[in-house]
């Protein structure tokens, strides 16, 4: 996130699509949820950005776009906020998203050896997704569960006490 | 002194994990739940500011800020919105005591949530939570839900009106950046921008959220408050440390228990209720049941990596709002403490320390958006072996002057950085001036 962005912007897929991201629908939805919290529309952005990617899987141009319109920003408003969120991905990702914490407590009960058979299992390094879009890696920063370190995310799944042994097991039962 | 009734967790069982659940409104209210608030709402707005400034409870989040006396710094109403954000960003490494409250009494808090406005005329409150908060979040929405079903926000709100607006929360979910912890990044994103620090003043107190007059606290902070209105501040003054003899009464002390969390190679790592004031030998002694067997306690980072590290001689460290004078750190943080054993390398703690710096600072400040990524650069040459007492000389000079403290940021991530990198380094210059002590020839130049 922050200033180190990769800038995916330029390989972006601007591919289109007739049917828009923001059906009328959503956009009451939107309307009804997320504006009204906030004295000013651009306040419900994020919320909104969640929404979509939430559906999408990922946050396509194209759907950035009608963002804009819809909350009254220009799109490169849109931009500039959603790029400096590590959570927003701006290509597709896998259907798993893997998110391994590498912080102090994790490198001190192992994180390294296991980030390494992660790699080595699915062949895929940080930020990088498997041909067969199962899975996407991310190497990230503390994500509040210390104490049952080493530990990741696993899409929304939060799992803990993590080893070289057991994450195999873990993985092989995704569907 | 042990804690024979612990305030915090009060409905949470201490101990083995695997039996807690998530306390419901019907649950919260069957043990005492918002008695505090209906208290609060007899009484007048500025009385309770006062209740809090006596209890001197001091912020939960890391700066230690006297929560009475933030409250006090908002200016009268005058008829346009108040806000409440409250801080459940708990980003800073090996943190992770506000999730606890979250996932099993988030009650507690919200009462304290609705007090607060009340005391402070504020209309609306959100509840910033970090992404990667998955089911906390979903149970956070559920029990919110429940409170406004229950008259607690909402147009049947048992507060009626304030600031002459319908009390509403909401929960705004994160998206993954550590700076949106610090509050005024916190406010920018909820603006729907990027987590972009302010510069200060204009203060939150005074130009917060949508330019408007702001309080910001922390989940624990807030947690905190029904215990206080509903018992009084003398009551909560039992706790923790008292006042050293001779100190002035405008010096806050350190009142009141703490949520603390262990993490690293002990038996029983988790997050832990005690006074203010315990011993880190203690915490881990007692809490922790101990160091794993073969490990042998080092060092430890005792309120996040950004409070800098307590060394080896330093295992009797007294856990309280003091320890930065005593201990050569920076303050107590978020008492979160992660053990460091004998068999992991300072240097590769150094080094992950500026690694997660350069990875989250904003980069809207020189010195801490190059300065951490430099650091992180001449740390991982160290580490491989390749460093040169040059290098170590550099980064000395480089992590003592970064940080708004020198005046040379906007926020405090890159005091963060400063202190972290520091300390180690003094505490542990040994282990640096090994990696880089032997002079080796590369070509014919010798480095
Ligand atoms: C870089 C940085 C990150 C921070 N992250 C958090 C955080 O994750 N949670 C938190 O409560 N406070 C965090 N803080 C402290 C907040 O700025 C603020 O002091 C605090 O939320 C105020 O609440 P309190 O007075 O109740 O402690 C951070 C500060 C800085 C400088
Ligand atoms: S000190 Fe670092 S994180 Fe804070 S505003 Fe400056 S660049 Fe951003």
């Amino acid at each position: 996130m922050a200033w180190i962005t990769q800038k995916s912007s330029a390989p972006n897929d601007l591919g289109r699509r007739a049917v828009p991201y923001l059906a009328p629908a959503t956009k009451d939805r939107f309307e009804r949820d997320f504006i009204p919290r906030y004295p000013t529309r651009r306040g419900a952005l994020i919320q909104v950005l969640h929404a979509i990617q939430d559906e999408v899987g990922w946050l396509p141009m194209q759907a950035m776009e009608e963002v804009a319109q819809f909350i009254g920003i220009t799109p490169s408003q849109v931009v500039d906020t959603a790029t400096f969120y590590e959570e927003f991905f701006f290509k597709p990702r896998g259907k798993y998203t893997l998110w391994v914490c590498q912080s102090v407590s994790c490198e001190i009960m192992g994180s390294t050896a296991l980030q390494g058979k992660i790699s080595e299992k699915l062949g895929i390094h940080h930020g990088e997704t498997t041909p067969d879009g199962k899975f996407t890696l991310m190497h990230v920063e503390c994500i509040g569960a210390c104490g049952g370190a080493p530990c990741a995310l696993c899409n929304h799944k939060l799992h803990e006490n993590l080893s070289s042994d057991n994450v195999d097991a873990i993985l092989d039962s995704l569907p | 002194m042990a804690l024979d009734t612990p305030i915090l967790m009060k409905r949470i069982p201490q101990g083995n994990v695997a039996n807690r659940q998530t306390v419901w409104y019907d649950g919260y209210v069957a043990t005492g739940g918002y008695a505090a608030l209906d208290k609060a709402i007899a009484m007048e707005p500025s009385k309770i500011i006062d209740e809090m400034k006596a209890s001197e409870l001091r912020g939960r989040g890391g700066a230690g800020f006297p929560a009475g006396m933030k409250w006090s710094f908002l200016p009268p109403p005058d008829g346009g919105h108040r806000f409440l954000a409250v801080n459940a960003d708990e980003s800073e490494p090996a943190t992770f005591k506000d999730q606890l409250l979250i996932n099993t009494d988030p009650h507690m808090m919200i009462e304290g949530i609705a007090i607060c406005m009340k005391a402070c005329h504020l209309d609306t409150a959100y509840v910033y939570i970090r992404g990667e908060y998955h089911h906390h979040r979903v149970t956070l929405e559920k029990a919110v839900q429940e409170a406004w079903d229950n008259g607690i926000f909402g147009e049947k709100s048992r507060m009626g009106q304030i600031n002459g607006r319908t009390p509403r929360l909401f929960v705004q979910r994160g998206a993954g950046a550590y700076i949106c912890g610090e509050e005024t990044a916190l406010l920018e994103s909820l603006e729907g921008k990027r987590g972009w620090p302010r510069n200060k003043p204009p203060f939150p107190a005074v130009s917060g959220a949508f330019a408007r007059p702001t309080v910001i606290n922390n989940v624990e902070t807030l947690a905190t408050v029904p215990a206080i209105i509903e018992n009084g501040a003398a009551w909560f003054k039992t706790h923790g440390v008292a006042r050293p003899e001779g100190v002035p009464p405008q010096v806050p002390a350190s009142y009141g228990t703490k949520l603390y969390g262990i993490s690293g190679p002990v038996n029983n790592p988790g997050v832990f209720e005690d006074h203010l004031g315990i011993k880190l030998s203690a915490l881990i002694g007692q809490h922790g049941k101990g160091m794993r067997a073969g490990k042998q306690f080092k060092a430890a980072f005792h309120g996040g990596i950004s409070m800098g590290v307590l060394g080896t001689d330093q295992y009797d460290a007294v856990l309280d709002f003091d320890i930065g004078k005593r201990c050569g750190v920076l303050g107590l943080g978020t008492a979160c403490v992660t053990v460091i054993p004998q068999d992991v390398s300072m240097v590769a703690m150094a080094r992950n320390c500026a690694r997660f710096y350069s990875h989250e600072s904003c980069g809207q400040c020189t010195p801490c958006r190059e300065g951490s990524n430099w650091a992180y650069k001449l740390l991982s040459r160290i580490e491989a072996g390749e460093g040169t007492t040059a290098d170590l000389d550099l980064l000395s000079e480089l992590a003592g002057s970064m940080g708004s403290m020198p005046g040379s940021t906007i926020c405090g991530l890159a005091d963060g950085t400063s202190w972290a990198i520091r300390t180690i380094l003094q505490k542990f210059w040994n282990e640096f001036e090994d990696k880089v002590a032997k002079p080796r020839f590369v070509g014919l130049a010798l480095r």
